[in-house]
């Protein structure tokens, strides 16, 4: 997407370079715009026989297990950076290791019943991140310092808390059917099965988080305080609360990612949200590719599930186009040329455009 | 940090010297290697501190760059990868070609040194915020890092490099060569950072970029320099990590090292929001961080309580530094 091509665009009419300009302009657009081609390549590439097991929509829809913990961790950071003053979440991965640990033990070993260890597992992620917005909001800290220190912090008390051992006791293996296939009622035998866990986690979630961005006060707070902070302040609003909550609602999403995640494992793992490469860097990735802008104040969560959904489809995809592990090797590589491809594309737009992304 | 007055009365244009954060860094080291040393006999001989600062070497050495980045306002996630890829591919070639320790430390440091350049041109002439740039290279670099390693780790590595290990023949005089060679080139920096137009050039960008350009100073060179001095630090480091481990470097060399270079810096006293930092602090931080991990582990505790210190001693060190922030714009 060079200037050159921007020109051609400009000079064969007006209805080229409007296309050009919605899809640099309106991330949505984009996103939905390389989701298509993503399946489509893939289409053709299993049509030519060149994948090693058929790339079609059931193996899509049951990819979607992946999408439940991304795209939640991707709305937690949507709250953070949205907030504004380098908001930024490192600690969310070590939060999913460390709440899915008291989850492990509510349900798995003190015999709570689901519900009240789920939510207790939430309240305790939403412990967790008021630790973060207490620094961040009320002292001062910048993100990027207290998330990184929390992070450690939770990080060393996840795998200290039960000896470095795994909880994975009988409650606890049963709950992996949250993610297996389920066939929709009425006309389930029509379309794939689909993931329980979408239903149950992901689609409340999305929706949750819609309402308080788009319908409630504290959402249009929210978005005041990211993109001026000193303004908000003048106009009265209440600046360190709005900002403190986001990284509580952050610490609630990444607690009730935990419970998915032990029960994606059937078994509540001391290093879940750190081992490798950590689920907070995906979740980053996957906000700012949904065109969450890192200075604050912009970002919408349709941008982040379908950058979820992109993410998730390349990555089933690519696993099918190389034998052994060569295919996770190479989801690296897709995810930092889009990342790279993103932010230079954000970059581009501002300066043709004027800032909106 | 006072600012004191010269000769003529005029104010000094150079920050102090050794910061307030350094006086009080070294005192915490001094405490907590007494509190060590009481508690474990075992803790103040040398065949315990040596492997310490022969420890401490690379994530220092790396901190010294990041630290010069972080004070251009910028930040580099991307190192981890970075090490990954200059360790494999300096590994491999010691086995496969048996290069000899200068090549071997060439290779290294012209490979990091090219990963530095990619940072540095994406961040100065992409304009893109820094973090989002060095995350997407920090996937790239993994991916490169995982193909060179093929599948599995690289066995039989000779010990070439034995000269920046933990070995008898990494020492001179009791002083293993990688802490040397580190403090060595932590003092350069200090100079370069202080006393040449150059090394304040970075403060001035870090302090405010647009003030800086119209002062003079070629933001985008400096940034991208900035960066490839991190890269090449890097490549040093691999050496220190490939010669500190055993015959076998496996595929998770370098990861989270991102993270214990930042915290070193930031303990060190370097403000994350650009414009103010300096190595000597980064160096001893990174030498604090690695104190308490060895602590821990002569203790006898789990060795992973170390990172709920390091966690602690973030927000401490940051937290004081916020403190004294306040208490000057309230003087």
């Amino acid at each position: 997407m060079t200037t050159a091509t921007a020109v051609t665009a400009a000079s064969t009419g007006n209805a080229g370079a409007r296309v050009l300009r919605v899809l640099l302009t309106q991330r949505i657009a984009l996103l939905a715009v390389l989701i298509v081609a993503v399946v489509i390549t893939f289409f053709v590439q299993d049509a030519g026989g060149y994948l090693t097991a058929p790339y079609d929509f059931d193996y899509m829809s049951a990819s979607l297990i992946n999408a439940v913990p991304l795209a939640m961790l991707g709305l937690a950071e949507l709250l953070v950076i949205l907030s504004g003053r380098g908001g930024i979440d490192l600690s969310v991965g070590a939060i999913v290791s460390l709440a899915g640990m008291i989850f492990g033990f509510a349900y798995g070993e003190w015999g709570w019943p689901l519900w009240a260890a789920i939510v207790l597992t939430a309240l305790f992620g939403a412990l967790l991140g008021a630790v973060n917005g207490f620094l961040v909001s009320y002292i001062g800290f910048p993100a990027l310092i207290a998330t990184l220190a929390t992070y450690y912090a939770y990080k060393s008390l996840a795998i200290v808390i039960n000896n470095q051992e795994p909880i994975s006791t009988p409650p606890i293996q049963k709950l992996f059917s949250i993610s297996e296939s389920v066939e929709l009622p009425l006309f389930g035998q029509y379309v794939p099965d689909v993931p329980l866990g979408i239903f149950t986690f992901l689609l409340p979630t999305v929706v949750a988080v819609w309402l308080l961005l788009a319908r409630t006060t504290y959402g249009r707070r929210l978005y005041a305080i990211g993109t001026n902070d000193v303004a908000a302040r003048w106009s009265g609003l209440p600046v360190r609360d709005t900002r403190f909550k986001a990284y509580v609602y952050a610490g609630v999403l990444s607690g009730l990612v935990a419970v998915v995640t032990v029960g994606q494992f059937a078994s509540a793992r001391p290093d879940a949200g750190v081992s490798g490469n950590g689920m907070a860097l995906p979740a980053i990735t996957i906000a700012v590719l949904g065109g969450v802008a890192i200075t604050g104040g912009i970002g919408r969560v349709s941008g982040v599930v379908l950058a979820t959904l992109l993410i998730v489809w390349l990555n089933a995809g690519i696993l099918l186009a190389f034998v052994g592990n060569e295919g996770s090797q190479y989801q690296l590589l897709a995810l930092g040329a889009v990342l790279v491809f993103a932010a230079l594309l954000n970059g581009l737009t501002n300066r043709r455009y004027g800032g909106t992304a | 940090m006072s600012v004191g007055t010269g000769a003529l009365g005029r104010r000094r244009v150079l920050p102090a010297p050794v910061t307030g954060q350094e006086f009080v860094l070294v005192g915490v080291i001094a405490l907590l290697w007494v509190a060590l040393a009481v508690s474990t006999p075992a803790f103040l001989t040398a065949g315990s501190i040596q492997p310490l600062l022969v420890a401490t070497a690379p994530v220092a050495l790396v901190g010294v760059g990041m630290t010069i980045v972080i004070v251009t306002g910028g930040i580099d996630v991307s190192v981890g990868g970075a090490i990954m890829v200059c360790s494999v591919l300096t590994a491999k070639a010691l086995v496969e070609a048996e290069v000899n320790l200068g090549v071997a430390v060439l290779l290294s440091v012209a490979v990091g040194g090219v990963l530095g350049l990619v940072n540095g041109v994406l961040i100065a002439y992409g304009r893109v915020h820094a973090i989002i740039i060095t995350f997407g290279t920090a996937n790239l670099f993994m991916f490169l890092g995982l193909r060179i390693f093929g599948s599995g780790t690289v066995n039989g590595i000779p010990g070439t490099l034995a000269f920046f290990g933990r070995g008898p023949d990494g020492r001179t005089l009791g002083v293993p060569h990688a802490f040397g060679i580190t403090v060595l080139i932590t003092a350069a920096a200090w100079w370069y950072l202080r006393h040449t137009a150059g090394g304040r050039h970075f403060f001035a960008i870090g302090g405010d970029a647009q003030a800086a350009r119209l002062a003079g100073v070629r933001v985008q060179r400096r940034v991208l320099l900035a960066y490839l001095i991190t890269g090449l630090l890097v490549g040093l480091a691999s050496c220190f990590v490939i010669a500190q481990g055993t015959s076998t470097l496996d595929q998770s060399v370098g990861s989270g090292k991102e993270l214990a270079v930042i915290a070193a810096v930031v303990i060190g006293g370097t403000s994350i929001m650009g414009g103010r930092g300096s190595v000597l602090g980064t160096l001893l931080g990174a030498l604090l961080v690695q104190s308490v991990a060895s602590g821990v582990t002569q203790l006898g505790w789990r060795s992973q309580l170390s990172d709920l210190f390091v966690g602690l001693f973030i927000i401490v060190a940051v937290g004081a530094d916020l403190l004294r922030a306040r208490a000057r714009r309230n003087r």
